[in-house]
């Protein structure tokens, strides 16, 4: 497995001329095949991803609906219309996206570690882990959905039981939002845990001991010699799983379908509230657009502190 | 990633530095190993337990927390029920057509990545990179739109193609990264043997990387056996898939036959859990090349 932090590799090619020298037998009718074979698939990802995306760009600009045919040029109207909206739900979707990302980090970096030890059962254990993050989300929905149910969930269960109030988790806007970021939480660990996990087996041995040797006690070994080597790929992996946290909207659709209230109403819900709910799919495509603006900033931003880091080192 | 590292890792001999890169744990670590492990598979338990479980025991106030009367009764409510039954059924299908059409396609994207150089081959890549980053719903007001327009919305076709587009990126990169691992000289051999361009794409690249090929087509299965959004929107009703009938069944209609839920939850994860059994190998540097290289 190889992990990179780099950007996109745009250049390539340009940097590696041994490997197109080598290629000598490549004719003209050689490369005209190689595009060709290219060919379905992009224009399938230009027909299901690009094309839509673009599509949208012109249906914020109108008065469509979802359910009636034509529409009418409206200008910004859509974008002052959902501005307001558009400000809450990015404050929440940001709320459920960072939290999301940093405890199954915590937790799957804290599990690595214990799961590099030596241990007897280590890969079973290993495995049986990685089920959370192996069922299908409406499956991790339903189960939590379940487990914080008001009336019957064994949470309750087990609160009335050593004498506490029972809550009901999903229908209070506080607890519900935290009910939704454990839930989640609990579906992305494994993946954080593996990937850290196969980062741990790369680490330099020999300089691990040399640490040993030296002195080093076990957190210094980790901190000075193993922290500097998981870091990059560490943050890429978390940048990864806040992008898809962002967008994400299985887990709460199902769990509260972004109640009670709009107390968990992710910018993802709230579009397919626009368009499949309320039929105004110029308002969706405009939330759409703005959402994209911000992911857009977002990247950016991580790109440019990944090339300080980069030069730094 | 080279072929190389694609094959199952040999394990490693132990070796006099063993203690220092994998030590073993203390009492602390045992203990917060197992705290963290009981988060991890306890609601996984209390899934299966619940499926298990009689209605009566389910909703009682002394509850037990193991099912002592295991009964099968929830599993029988999933097959009797109609409209799941044909949500399984359509699931079956587009996943099937999602991974069918997923190989296909991403193989030959993968070939053409790795062994030929063209104008557009960067820019392709890309987009693909940065394609995975765009979350589908900011796609699906148009992606509605354009099935609508071309008279596909409610199809199969639809909703493989929306999922395939979505899995191309992972598979792409996934059989780019173990055709890298072939050494040209095959296809120069080959091309000297006066193959055409088509049958060594074909009779010699194709076979010799089957088992990525299967794997790849194992994940664009899981995708589509798992997504909930495409199949909520583009599907319909008549071709709704099993998350969106579990969702419309069961939290819809509010029916809180949670016993019939959880078991229709154990049966949906089931085939999941038997790929993942299958290809545990090669899971992580797997998924890894198609969501992390870049």
């Amino acid at each position: 497995m190889t992990m990179t932090t780099e950007p996109p590799p745009v250049r390539a090619p340009a940097r590696s001329p041994v490997r197109a020298g080598k290629r000598t037998t490549l004719n003209g009718r050689d490369r005209t095949f190689g595009f060709m074979l290219a060919a379905p698939a992009v224009a399938l990802f230009l027909a299901v991803a690009v094309y839509p995306l673009v599509a949208s760009l012109g249906t914020s600009l109108y008065d469509q609906s979802l359910i009636r045919p034509g529409r009418s040029f409206i200008g910004f109207d859509n974008y002052s219309d959902v501005w307001p909206d558009f400000v809450d739900r990015l404050g929440i979707t940001l709320v459920f996206s960072v939290f999301a990302t940093v405890f199954p980090l915590f937790l799957g970096l804290g599990l690595a570690l214990l799961l590099n030890a030596r241990l007897k059962g280590r890969s079973v254990l290993r495995g049986m882990l990685m089920l959370p993050w192996l069922l299908p989300g409406v499956v991790v929905s339903f189960l939590w959905a379940w487990i914080f149910n008001d009336s019957y969930g064994v949470l309750n269960h087990v609160l009335s039981q050593v004498g506490l109030p029972e809550v009901d988790f999903l229908g209070a806007p506080g607890t519900a939002m935290a009910a939704v970021i454990i839930a989640k939480s609990w579906n992305t660990f494994p993946w954080m845990m593996v990937v850290i996990l196969a980062v741990l087996q790369t680490l330099p041995r020999e300089q691990l001991e040399a640490a040993a040797i030296d002195g080093a006690s076990r957190p210094q070994r980790f901190w000075h010699v193993s922290l500097p080597h998981l870091i990059g790929p560490v943050a890429l992996v978390t940048m990864l799983e806040f992008i898809y946290n962002f967008g994400s909207f299985d887990m709460i659709f199902v769990m509260t379908g972004g109640g009670p209230g709009t107390s968990t109403m992710t910018l993802a819900v709230s579009i397919y509230q626009y368009a499949f709910v309320e039929f105004s799919l110029g308002r969706a495509a405009a939330m759409g657009v703005l959402w994209l603006v911000a992911l857009s900033v977002v990247c950016a931003a991580y790109f440019l502190l990944n090339k300080k880091l980069e030069a730094r080192r | 990633m080279s072929l190389v590292s694609f094959l199952p890792a040999r394990r490693r001999s132990r070796h006099v530095g063993e203690g220092i890169t994998r030590p073993t744990l203390g009492v602390a670590g045992k203990l917060s190993l197992a705290v963290l492990g009981l988060f991890g598979l306890l609601p996984v338990y209390w899934l299966v337990a619940t499926a298990f479980m009689q209605r009566e025991d389910v909703f009682s106030k002394d509850r037990p927390f193991f099912p002592f009367n295991p009964t099968l009764d929830n599993f029988g409510a999933f097959f009797e029920d109609t409209a799941l039954l044909s949500a399984l059924g359509n699931s079956v299908i587009v996943s099937a057509g999602t991974a069918a059409v997923s190989v296909l396609v991403a193989g030959l994207m993968a070939y053409s990545l790795s062994k030929f150089r063209y104008r557009g081959r960067n820019l392709f890549m890309v987009m693909f990179l940065v394609g995975q980053l765009v979350p589908g719903v900011l796609l699906l007001v148009s992606l509605y739109l354009m099935f609508s327009a071309a008279g596909l919305l409610y199809t199969y076709t639809a909703v493989v193609l929306a999922f395939t587009t979505f899995t191309l990126p992972l598979t792409v990169f996934l059989l780019k990264g173990i055709i890298d691992g072939l050494p040209d000289e095959i296809i120069e051999a080959a091309k000297v043997d006066g193959l055409s361009n088509l049958a060594i794409l074909f009779r010699i690249i194709f076979p010799l990387i089957t088992p990525g090929l299967v794997t790849a087509g194992m994940f664009a299965f899981m995708r589509g056996w798992s997504d909930l959004l495409f199949a909520l929107t583009l599907a319909g009703p008549d071709k709704q898939t099993l998350p969106v009938g579990m969702t419309t069944a069961f939290i819809h209609e509010g029916s809180g036959d949670w016993p019939a839920l959880m078991a229709a939850s154990v049966i949906t994860s089931l085939p999941l859990a038997l790929i993942f059994i299958a290809l545990q190998r090669y899971f992580v540097s797997g998924l890894a090349a198609g969501a992390v290289k870049g």
